[in-house]
């Protein structure tokens, strides 16, 4: 199974006051994704720049309306990521567990499966060309969303 | 630049309903849009947060605590990672979401730390080598 681990931060984190990580707080880090990687379980991972570099778009009857960050009222934005591929739910958080959490300033993570194809299928989708597109999209993605295990 | 165009949760979504054939048909038209135009790098759908949990980390300790989180709008439902030449671009590809089909109240727009934002280190050349590593093992291209 695909699993994306968030970190999740307020807007009084020192990222979303816009400080960058030190050389001193990156290299637990790369550790620890170097270990991700060793064992075969990292299929991605990024860092997200403060909410004040971003805007958001809300649709009122279909009718965007843009209003740039900071988003100084939510308890909790998205700060970065990993996307891992694991054999279950206990295995991711294994894995989260390590996270070099104090050098990182994380005080928390986030754990969330991903649908795959397979769950719509599931649920008697029935074949279509709209679910049909979706497959062949997803084969094309690197992330595999069109239903790679 | 790499953006995130971040779905954000509502009940129906954190309630596990999936989209009808023509909500399904509406966003994978404009998925093709994206993918036509050569911005769309990945997209993703994330089960409720009652298929997830949480880790929380205080002075070493780690805590467990299983889903599902209350704050559904604060949560992500989903994503779309597209490579644009500005936030503008980025804005007017959301812009365009099938929003109304989806009832799809909000989208964040977030920009992505590239690792050239960093001053350059030991930590920062390994991260760059393992992103190689990544693209070359047919992993993500970002």
């Amino acid at each position: 199974m695909r699993v994306m681990i968030m970190v999740k931060v307020n807007q009084d984190s020192k990222g979303e006051r816009g400080a960058v990580p030190t050389e001193a707080e990156m290299a637990p880090m790369g550790k620890f994704n170097e270990e991700l990687q060793k064992a075969g379980v990292l299929l991605d991972l990024s860092g997200l720049k403060p909410s004040s570099a971003g805007a958001r778009v809300t649709f009122n009857r279909g009718k965007p309306t843009v209003v740039d960050g900071p988003f100084t009222e939510a308890k909790e934005l998205v700060a970065g990521y990993w996307i891992l591929q694991v054999k279950s739910k206990e295995e991711a958080i294994e894995w989260a567990k390590r996270i070099p959490a104090e050098s990182g300033g994380i005080e928390a993570v986030e754990i969330r499966p991903f649908y795959e194809m397979e769950d719509l299928e599931m649920e008697d989708f029935a074949p279509s060309p709209a679910v049909d597109a979706a497959k062949e999209l997803g084969k094309k993605l690197p992330s595999g969303a069109g239903g790679k295990p | 630049m790499r953006f995130m165009m971040i779905v954000k949760a509502n009940e129906k979504s954190e309630a596990g309903v999936l989209p009808t054939e023509a909500q399904f048909a509406a966003m994978g038209k404009y998925n093709e849009e994206l993918q036509k135009a050569g911005v769309l790098v990945d997209l993703s759908g994330l089960k409720p947060s009652s298929a997830g949990v949480k880790v929380k980390f205080s002075g070493g300790k780690r805590t467990v605590v299983d889903g599902p989180f209350t704050e559904a709008r604060e949560m992500i439902a989903g994503y779309w990672i597209i490579q644009v030449k500005s936030k503008e671009e980025a804005i007017e590809w959301a812009k365009r979401i099938p929003a109304e089909s989806a009832e799809m109240a909000e989208v964040e727009v977030r920009p992505f730390f590239e690792l050239e934002d960093f001053a350059p280190g030991p930590a920062v050349d390994a991260a760059k080598e393992r992103m190689k590593k990544l693209q070359a093992d047919g992993g993500p291209k970002s």
